[in-house]
């Protein structure tokens, strides 16, 4: 006769919450500050579509002490995020192959970041530019 | 002789021991083991197999990280026990489990039939483009062609990256790193023609979408496959396959 009784583990309940789990929870939790990011950007611009008073109390409320702390709060959350993502970009995109040679992940999230820098760079300064010609 | 092991340290290794005729639940059991610094973990449970408990049960075979079959839980991490040194893991007692999210048999010993049958469903050979007799000579392929593949071949069936993979533990019907590792290993392949019925299998909730890329599959591989990756641009291929197949010919929707 048979013994045969398989035993069914659970997985723990907090995985998420032990390493190396951990470092993908913040991960994507770091995904709500670009979010968060995005409804105060959007909030500016249902202001600016408001009406002059309504778009200064926007700028009023950006300002404030608070309002700078939840931005650095969110700044250091938005970066998080890019520096995470572009790090499992490699393992989302297709196998680039040069010349015969598979490209090594490293170098795929290297030249990815790079990238985002340069073209956040950019904007900044583009946008500076416009700021001080207007 | 300078090479002959001398164990002259020793280490506690508590084992999950699970006996279905005995006990209700798996227990842990502690044994102290002498151990040399060339010592593996695999010899170490061998060592009390020959010298303790010779009722200790776990899978092994070519000690070389070759064959899959070695894999356990090593202080909370899935690895293979023949390329694990216990020198690594001290001074305190090394946990030793069988693979997380598999059901246990006996001991460090877990139920690898959902597994296979998973292996068995991707169509798990080259489907050839075209059929070509052996006189017509070999398929060719360049560099290039081989090495859109040639990590994924290097998959040995050790299911580590299944027990590290927390959303095959929330489904254990999701088809896993493994098995898309070895999907993509002949869909990548310039020889083979079988990529839509592969494709066929891995839709919805059981199929790639389980996959939230958490990434940890690919940490534990030991061989360097990167199931992660496998899974990920399946789940592009999975979306425009979803969005193209009423354009293809004789498709219905």
């Amino acid at each position: 006769m048979s013994e045969r009784r398989p035993f069914h583990r659970p997985q723990p309940r907090d995985w998420w919450a032990r390493p190396p789990y951990l470092a993908y929870t913040l991960r994507e939790l770091s995904g709500v500050a670009v979010a968060l990011y995005a409804a105060i950007l959007l909030a500016g611009l249902v202001c600016l579509w408001r009406g002059p008073e309504a778009f200064g109390v926007y700028r009023r409320v950006l300002a404030s002490d608070w309002s700078l702390l939840v931005h650095l709060g969110l700044l250091a959350g938005v970066l998080w995020h890019v520096v995470t993502w572009f790090q499992i970009l490699p393992k989302t995109m297709p196998k680039l192959i040069l010349r015969g040679q598979p490209v090594p992940p490293r170098q795929v999230t290297t030249i990815a970041l790079l990238l985002a820098l340069v073209c956040s760079t950019g904007l900044l300064v583009v946008v500076i530019a416009i700021g001080a010609l207007s | 002789m300078s090479d002959v092991p001398h164990p002259s340290k020793s280490i506690d290794l508590r084992v999950l021991r699970y006996r279905p005729a005995f006990d209700q639940e798996p227990v842990f059991v502690s044994y102290r083991v002498a151990y040399s610094d060339d010592m593996s973990v695999l010899q170490a449970l061998q060592s009390i197999k020959d010298t303790q408990d010779g009722s200790l049960s776990f899978r092994w075979s070519c000690r070389m990280a070759v064959c899959g079959s070695c894999g356990m839980m090593i202080n909370g991490a899935p690895k293979l026990a023949c390329n694990t040194f216990v020198r690594d893991l001290g001074p305190n007692a090394v946990t030793i489990e069988p693979l997380q999210n598999f059901p246990i048999e006996r001991d460090l010993v877990v139920t690898v039939g959902d597994f296979v049958r998973k292996i068995e469903s991707i169509y798990p050979y080259i489907i050839p483009k075209v059929p070509k007799p052996v006189e017509d000579g070999a398929y060719l392929q360049t560099p290039a062609q081989m090495a859109a593949y040639e990590s994924f071949s290097d998959c040995i069936n050790c299911m580590l990256c299944y027990a590290a993979c927390p959303q095959f533990g929330a489904n254990p019907d999701f088809i896993g790193p493994g098995a898309m590792a070895m999907l993509q290993r002949y869909n990548g392949d310039s020889r083979d023609g079988g990529r839509q019925l592969r494709l066929d299998q891995i839709h919805g909730e059981d199929g790639v979408w389980s996959c939230t890329a958490v990434g940890i599959c690919s940490d534990v591989c030991p061989k360097q496959v990167d199931p992660a990756n496998a899974v990920n641009q399946n789940k592009t291929n999975s979306a425009l396959d979803f969005f193209l197949h009423a354009l293809r010919p004789g498709e219905r929707s």
